[in-house]
């Protein structure tokens, strides 16, 4: 795993740990959506609502596009297949690691008998 | 979609018929770090070197065909035989600290061992890097001393 992708995935973690975010991405995956309809989805102020879009396209997760006089926001999920990777890829390391320390453990306590 | 939004951490059980200190002094013994520390795919042989103490360090390094691969960190919290927290840094998290968590649940005669792998936002891991290389600098006067 390169440097970029490792900042890129800070990114990512940092921009999932906030449950607005998160809601504002699940409202993303189903259709893309103006910037003034998300702020009417959530009851907080707007200024609130930019400033979780700003972080969720410096993660690399939402790309706003402007139509004539309005943002619209629409949901890139390559960088969650990078999270999810890694996650996958440590699920797997220790899952093998802990069936290992079973087994000495436990042979190491036969032994012992 | 929801699955990869949810946790930003990965977290690994496993009930094991052995008492938590058998399996907390484990992961402190550089021997038995070597044994269990192994991955099967291509990894040869593992050695380890520890210090086990908060703010020593590890070393556990993974000869596979191609080279060694390198695992190292620091311990935060080693608190026997209930739980140990140390940083975790390998290629494989892009040569940048992550943070483990092992905690030790008693559960009658099996204790279930729960290993908590996250990454460190940004700030966090700053705060890391001062007392990193004042470890480094500890391990080398650490190592003069013996050598």
């Amino acid at each position: 795993m390169g440097e970029y992708q490792s900042r890129q995935l800070d990114g990512v973690f940092n921009a999932l740990c906030d449950p607005t975010r998160r809601a504002i991405l699940a409202r993303l995956t189903d259709t893309e959506a103006r910037v003034t309809e998300i702020a009417a989805d959530f009851p907080i102020s707007l200024n609130s609502i930019s400033k979780h879009i700003r972080m969720l396209e410096r993660a690399g997760l939402v790309t706003r596009s402007v139509q004539g006089r309005e943002h619209v926001l629409s949901l890139n999920a390559g960088p969650l297949a990078d999270a999810a990777e890694w996650i996958e890829r440590y699920r797997r390391f220790w899952e093998g690691r802990l069936a290992d320390l079973e087994k000495y453990v436990t042979q190491r306590k036969r032994k012992r008998q | 979609m929801n699955a990869a939004i949810a946790p930003a951490a990965v977290v690994v059980r496993r009930n094991i018929a052995a008492s938590a200190e058998d399996l907390f002094d484990a992961w402190l013994d550089p021997e038995a770090l070597a044994i269990w520390m192994r991955p099967g795919a291509g990894i040869r042989n593992t050695e380890a070197k520890v210090e086990p103490r908060v703010g020593g360090r590890f070393e556990i390094n993974m000869h596979a065909e191609s080279g060694v691969i390198p695992h190292s960190g620091e311990y935060k919290v080693i608190d026997r035989p209930r739980r140990l927290v140390f940083t975790w840094f390998s290629p494989h998290t892009g040569d940048r600290d992550s943070l483990v968590t092992v905690d030790f649940l008693p559960r009658g005669k099996l204790t279930e061992v729960v290993v908590t792998h996250e990454q460190l936002p940004e700030a966090k891991r700053e705060a890391h890097n001062g007392g990193w290389t004042k470890a480094l600098e500890k391990l080398d006067a650490f190592r003069g001393a013996s050598a």
